[in-house]
């Protein structure tokens, strides 16, 4: 099987994994659509953190190989991997993300002051994504990168800001709740 | 001159006997924000605002009031 897919599949396991655990958890009690919405809230503003360290500590097999634009297969498996994390926080940051939830709890969820801070993550994110292009072109000017490393980098600033940016908002409104 | 919005929705709040739960669940939204709006920290929308007015039997402008530091 080609390593691409095969790490597409990896990412996309590990993402049904997560998924099954949280919703087999969350049967166990009974809440209000409010009390759920709480939770399910104050359990994103810790994962966000947790999320953008993942992403970033995925890096690392990139990076280790920055410029040689030849991947080993198990590394390959690892960038592709990022591959699907990267479309799942992109997606979480432009939707309301809890995408199984119904539809009064992710509405409950994405209320005025979250939609505020995803909107301020989001444009930390592309300033952190243009910042990285900006980069990568005067790095161009002295040596030479793929444009799959291009992508990869502006990718990884861009949405390692905005998580952790949304994180750190979302864990602020926390505070003395 | 610099300005910033005040409000006075703790104190509403609470002379009704309400939980910022309660209130968040009477206006539609989280604890959450109702806890960012009552610290300071987020400044809601109009539509937030009158609805917070309504849910404690207040004006906006009870509630809310634009300070100049």
């Amino acid at each position: 099987m080609d390593d691409y897919v095969m790490g597409l599949l990896a990412g996309l396991a590990f993402g049904v994994l997560i998924v099954a655990i949280v919703k087999l958890r969350m049967r166990k009690v009974a809440r209000t659509p409010g009390e759920k919405a709480d939770y399910l809230g104050r359990r994103r503003a810790r994962m966000l953190p947790v999320l953008a360290l993942l992403f970033l500590s995925q890096q690392a097999s990139f990076f280790a190989q920055f410029g040689s634009g030849d991947h080993a297969p198990a590394e390959t498996v690892k960038i592709a991997a990022w591959l699907v994390l990267s479309i799942v926080l992109i997606a979480t940051l432009a939707t309301r993300g809890f995408w199984l939830e119904p539809a009064e709890i992710r509405a409950l969820i994405d209320d005025e002051n979250t939609r505020a801070n995803r909107l301020d993550a989001m444009r930390w994110g592309f300033l952190f994504a243009m910042a990285a292009a900006i980069l990568v072109y005067v790095v161009t000017l002295f040596d030479t990168v793929t444009g799959r490393e291009a992508v990869h980098l502006v990718m990884s600033f861009g949405i390692a800001a905005a998580i952790l940016r949304w994180g750190a908002l979302e864990r602020r409104a926390y505070r003395d709740a | 001159m610099p300005e910033r919005l005040s409000n006075r929705l703790k104190a509403c709040r609470t002379e009704l006997g309400l939980t910022q739960a309660e209130l968040a669940e009477r206006v539609g939204v989280t604890r959450k924000t109702v806890n960012t709006v009552e610290n300071g920290v987020f400044t809601p929308s109009t539509i937030l605002a009158l609805k917070l007015a309504e849910a404690l039997d207040r004006t906006v402008e009870e509630l809310f009031q634009i300070i100049e530091d």
